[in-house]
């Protein structure tokens, strides 16, 4: 079986004992209210991970997305409720503001060469600071107004039960597992992230791709923004703190490795649906919260040192039938 | 590239348009409505039709207060336990809003997925709670709000004083400084319907009865003694001259206490809840007063209102505006804290 194939099996062999687990432990966990009810908490993060994903892959981070979800759905509100503007064009400048942040965080890795890590960090604190000058405010004081506009709110709806947040989380799973497999884009984030100097030498332009990976996860956000305020029916200064991390998480448990190179976004959905299961899952069991974190805390971990092992055994087992192979043919090692 | 980078974004950009557009799509309430019976007359019919004895049936509720680790939740999930706690066919289960919407919509999702009976709720946002709010009540669920509102007609809301405080404060505040003073405020996280109404109250005595105040600054502590203490520091290396301080609960003026102690200055700071390390700060003379509310009579009221709720039926189709009940105000100062008895303290 090849790697790529033994991974995704293992990814979903863990989701499927993590379910088995709490739906024999639990009350109320195999029930369809409840199995929607995880495919729409995954969703939002699972949205932005297939952006992080690439990004990734190209063995670079984004820790900004928690800060542009909170800028997005902000500025989202605010457009709706200071300047009426109707719920479309509201959506297509959520959208484009998402993307102009990716952008943004494009430009400062790939032509001010700041490092990923620190300059998706500043730009995190950017972001997180625009939610404060976009607030709602009364009488100077920042005000959450509630969100009655139905074009807004429908984005929190369903369909036959079913999530719109979920239904475009598995079509956008869809479009960018075939952008990573069947496009060129998809095998230049790839190159990129496996060996970037070998990338740039082979003609591939790695700060575009760069550049383009940030971009597709800004509009994600954007994207997710949406849904987000659908579902609350407002947009609140904390929101998106910390959701970075979920999504890291998500992309990293599906398989995603951070020396870039490796990972897909069928794992990335796993992933997320892995994340929302162990959320879902511990809240039933009714536990203290630091139980409840040093749960998910510790299955997080396994998972994570469990990728690692297997990501260096599959290296020696690589190396090991490469050289088996070059002593069988009478070569060298 | 540059082609099927725009072809995403549009693909993107069109899927969003077409689910928007699409007919049959629900809203979440509708939703939940629909699962309770069809039409809001029929989920209504249901209701009371179906209404569990709440003193024999098996009977299900839950706690989400916005952060657990705070003293106040402790008295009020204290207060609650100790009432649900004689009736056997209660189950009741406390969770964790960590002062996030995003987290409290989630666990509201799974109370009423799991069929709570009723469910309490500090909102950690009245406007970002009002949608799951309104889920819950729509599935025939009442959610009685503790201290903290949604900003929608819900099933009750056992409230501590929220504008009587400020004014009680800036009345004391007004007389001791004999109407003229400069002060600053370390308020609530935005939004929060408590944090806005104390600061209405305080306002309104000041402008009508103490023009001479002026208020220097506010910025928000989001309920929490470290932040506070970070703002408070900030207050007084920009201020030279600071009277009082008005903290919308007690952990922030406990904040702002430690860092006026640190930089030496004299100032009066006020708080709003009464709980016991506030009477201590205040016995100590590091903080001047707070306006006590006795929380676990406040969560016990909560529990009373949740049986009241599921035994009647009443949800919030019954009702054209959110009941309130109000807890008695305390002012307290060193002068009367004997008042605030060992057994009263939380």
């Amino acid at each position: 079986m090849r790697q790529e194939n033994m991974r995704r099996l293992i990814s979903v062999a863990s989701l499927v004992i993590l379910a088995l687990v709490f739906g024999f432990t639990s009350n109320g966990f195999f029930t369809a209210t409840n199995i929607l009810s995880i495919l729409r908490e995954c969703a939002i993060t699972g949205i932005i991970a297939i952006g992080v994903s690439f990004v990734i892959i190209t063995a670079g981070i984004d820790l900004s997305t928690g800060a542009i979800v909170g800028f997005v759905s902000m500025l989202c509100a605010n457009l709706l409720y200071q300047y009426a503007l109707p719920a479309g064009l509201v959506m297509f400048i959520s959208i484009l503001a998402g993307t102009i942040c990716g952008v943004l965080n494009g430009f400062v890795v790939t032509k001010l060469r700041v490092p990923e890590f620190i300059a998706t960090l500043s730009t995190q604190y950017l972001f997180r600071s625009l939610v404060f000058v976009f607030a709602i405010r009364q009488m100077g004081v920042i005000t959450n107004k509630k969100i009655t506009d139905p074009g807004i709110l429908i984005m929190g709806g369903s369909i036959n039960g079913i999530y719109l947040v979920t239904i475009t989380f598995f079509a956008l799973a869809i479009l960018g597992q075939a952008i990573l497999k069947k496009t060129k884009l998809g095998t230049y984030i790839y190159a990129t992230g496996a060996n970037r100097k070998s990338a740039d030498l082979s003609g591939i332009n790695t700060d575009k791709v760069r550049w383009a990976v940030f971009m597709i996860t800004g509009f994600l956000c954007g994207i997710a923004s949406i849904f987000e305020i659908g579902r609350i029916g407002s947009a609140t200064t904390d929101l998106g703190t910390g959701l970075e991390f979920e999504v890291i998480a998500a992309v990293v448990i599906g398989g995603c490795a951070f020396s870039g190179g490796r990972g897909d976004i069928f794992g990335t959905a796993i992933g997320a649906i892995f994340m929302a299961v162990l959320q879902n899952g511990i809240l039933k069991y009714n536990l203290p919260t630091a139980a409840q974190l040093i749960i998910k805390g510790a299955v997080i971990v396994v998972m994570i040192v469990f990728d690692s092992v297997y990501n260096q055994y599959m290296q020696k087992r690589i190396h090991q039938k490469a050289s088996e192979e070059a002593q069988a043919a009478g070569g060298e090692v | 590239m540059k082609k099927k980078m725009m072809a995403f974004l549009m693909v993107g950009a069109m899927a969003i348009g077409m689910l928007a557009g699409c007919g049959g799509v629900k809203t979440d309430s509708e939703a939940a409505s629909d699962a309770a019976g069809g039409d809001g007359k029929a989920a209504e019919e249901t209701a009371a039709a179906t209404g569990k004895d709440a003193y024999s049936d098996e009977i299900k509720i839950g706690f989400l207060p916005n952060v657990i680790g705070d003293s106040c939740a402790a008295a009020w999930a204290e207060g609650m336990e100790s009432y649900l706690g004689n009736f056997s066919n209660v189950t009741f289960n406390v969770f964790d809003g960590k002062a996030s919407v995003d987290t409290e919509n989630t666990i509201m999702e799974q109370m009423i997925n799991e069929k709570y009976d009723a469910i309490i709720l500090q909102a950690t946002d009245a406007a970002g709670l009002a949608a799951s709010t309104d889920k819950a009540e729509a599935a025939g669920i009442p959610v009685i709000t503790c201290n903290l509102d949604a900003d929608t007609i819900h099933t009750g809301l056992v409230s501590g004083v929220d504008v009587e405080a400020g004014e009680q404060i800036a009345i004391r505040i007004g007389e001791s400084l004999n109407g003229k003073g400069k002060i600053v405020i370390i308020s609530a996280t935005p939004g929060a319907t408590k944090g806005e109404n104390i600061d209405k109250g305080f306002k309104a005595v000041l402008e009508e009865k103490y023009p001479g105040i002026e208020i220097l600054d506010e910025q928000s502590g989001e309920w929490l003694t470290e932040n506070a203490n970070t703002v408070m520091n900030d207050f007084l290396t920009k201020y030279q001259d600071i009277d009082a301080v008005l903290c919308h609960n007690d952990a922030m003026a406990e904040g702002a206490a430690e860092a006026a102690k640190a930089a030496n200055k004299e100032i009066q700071i006020w708080g709003v809840d009464g709980e016991s390390k506030m009477l201590d700060y205040i016995e100590q003379g590091l903080c001047t007063g707070t306006v006590y509310t006795d929380c676990q009579k406040q969560g016990a009221a909560c529990a009373q209102f949740c049986m009241y709720a599921i035994g009647s039926g009443i949800t919030a189709k019954n009702l054209s505006a959110t009941p309130i009940v109000k807890m008695a105000p305390i002012v307290v100062t060193k002068e009367n804290l004997s008042e605030i008895t060992e057994d009263m303290r939380w």
